[in-house]
């Protein structure tokens, strides 16, 4: 997942002293080299991170009572990260090598199809 | 007269089935004790009870000498089975013992009260007299059961208690204690915690300002059966989630299964036209 996932023409290898810039142009080259669909993507990959931690610490410090309620909504936010994840894989055109016999758009039917029978089981668990 | 209706449907079942019935012959018993100079005897009446029950004392014996023979004619037969039983009605405790009988039918039993049988049964001095009655079995006979007499005999030591007495009793209920309700947690902290996992809508939304990703082609004729179906499948899982069935769903998904798989056919074949052609 190290690989293929971050598109990063240049990483500059700095010392730990001047690690803030070393940040600062990772993210320069971040914003600068990913195309905006993928950007997007990644939006949406933050946005179940962030989701699924927030449910997580709902379990945690209060209470896990409907816990198959617990259970539906952490799985969808960690089985939609991952679908959506192997998507922006292999829609990356830089990844185009690796995923040869896949199209762009057979990635897209394959994430759309998969979606829909992970909402189908959250669902069916959410009670 | 008792003994005789007794011991009709026996007869008739003799006649009927040519068993032979079983009698006793001169039943009698004795008392011997240290304190009286002679022995007391008595015949055993098996037609009538005797009035008052014999009586022995600690160191008195009783001696009972009878012969079984057929009621027809009055041969000796040796029972099978032979048995003297003593019964307490009070207390429903009984003791069998058995008795041997010669090849004649003849029997004698002796009852020492200085050194009594294990098979008495046990007594207290206010439990009534015991009954004695005499079991006979036989294969080739009826069987006969004639009452002998009441005896009274000295009140025996209290019957030890059985160690497993105490698990016959009743036992107490079972009382069980179960896991207390789960509650939900007061309103105002679930409040803020839903608000709190809203919140990364607030950020998606930002980031897509951000990002502003443009769909040029999203009402395109091509294109928008496809997203409208995948909008449809959506829909119809959450009408599942608050209303449907199984079997309803899975038909309706079915059907829509087939017309998404062709509009996304159709409009991906495009989109890959369009990346393949113009790019």
């Amino acid at each position: 997942m190290a690989g293929p996932k971050t598109s990063t023409a240049a990483t500059s290898k700095s010392s730990p002293a001047a690690s803030p810039s070393a940040v600062q142009s990772l993210w320069q080259a971040y914003t600068d080299t990913t195309p905006s669909r993928l950007k997007l993507i990644d939006a949406f990959l933050v946005f179940l991170m962030l989701s699924g931690v927030m449910q997580f610490v709902y379990c945690i410090l209060v209470t896990n009572f409907p816990f198959n309620a617990f259970l539906a909504g952490f799985g969808s936010c960690v089985g939609q990260f991952v679908l959506t994840a192997s998507l922006r894989m292999q829609v990356n055109p830089e990844n185009k090598v690796e995923f040869k016999e896949v199209s762009p758009e057979r990635a897209f039917a394959d994430f759309a199809l998969g979606s829909i029978v992970l909402h189908f089981f959250v669902f069916n668990f959410l009670g | 007269m008792t003994w005789l209706l007794k011991s009709l449907p026996l007869l008739v079942l003799a006649a009927a089935v040519q068993a032979s019935v079983l009698t006793l012959q001169s039943p009698r018993y004795t008392i011997t004790s240290p304190t009286a100079t002679h022995p007391r005897s008595e015949p055993v009446s098996l037609v009538e009870k005797p009035a008052t029950p014999v009586v022995l004392g600690p160191a008195d014996t009783l001696k009972l000498s009878f012969q079984v023979v057929e009621k027809d004619d009055g041969k000796g037969v040796q029972p099978h089975q032979t048995f003297l039983r003593f019964y307490d009605e009070s207390t429903g405790e009984e003791g069998i013992q058995p008795i041997r009988v010669t090849s004649g039918g003849k029997a004698k039993f002796e009852l020492n009260m200085a050194r009594p049988p294990a098979s008495l049964p046990p007594t207290s001095p206010t439990s009534p007299p015991l009954k004695v009655s005499l079991l006979l079995g036989s294969f080739a006979h009826s069987p006969a059961k004639f009452d002998l007499f009441e005896l009274s005999i000295p009140a025996s030591q209290p019957v030890a208690q059985h160690p497993d007495e105490a698990s016959f009793h009743l036992l107490p209920e079972i009382q069980h204690t179960f896991r207390p309700e789960q509650k939900l947690p007061p309103r105002p902290v679930s409040a803020f915690f839903a608000a709190l996992v809203l919140t990364p809508w607030v950020v998606l939304i930002g980031l897509c300002a951000t990002i502003q990703p443009t769909v040029p082609h999203l009402f395109s004729p091509r294109i928008l059966p496809f997203t409208t179906l995948l909008g449809a499948f959506e829909a119809l899982l959450l009408w599942y989630w608050v209303d449907l069935k199984i079997g309803q769903v899975l038909m309706y998904g079915g059907v829509l299964a087939v017309l998404t798989a062709t509009a996304g056919k159709q409009a991906l074949g495009t989109t890959g036209a369009w990346r393949t052609g113009s790019k």
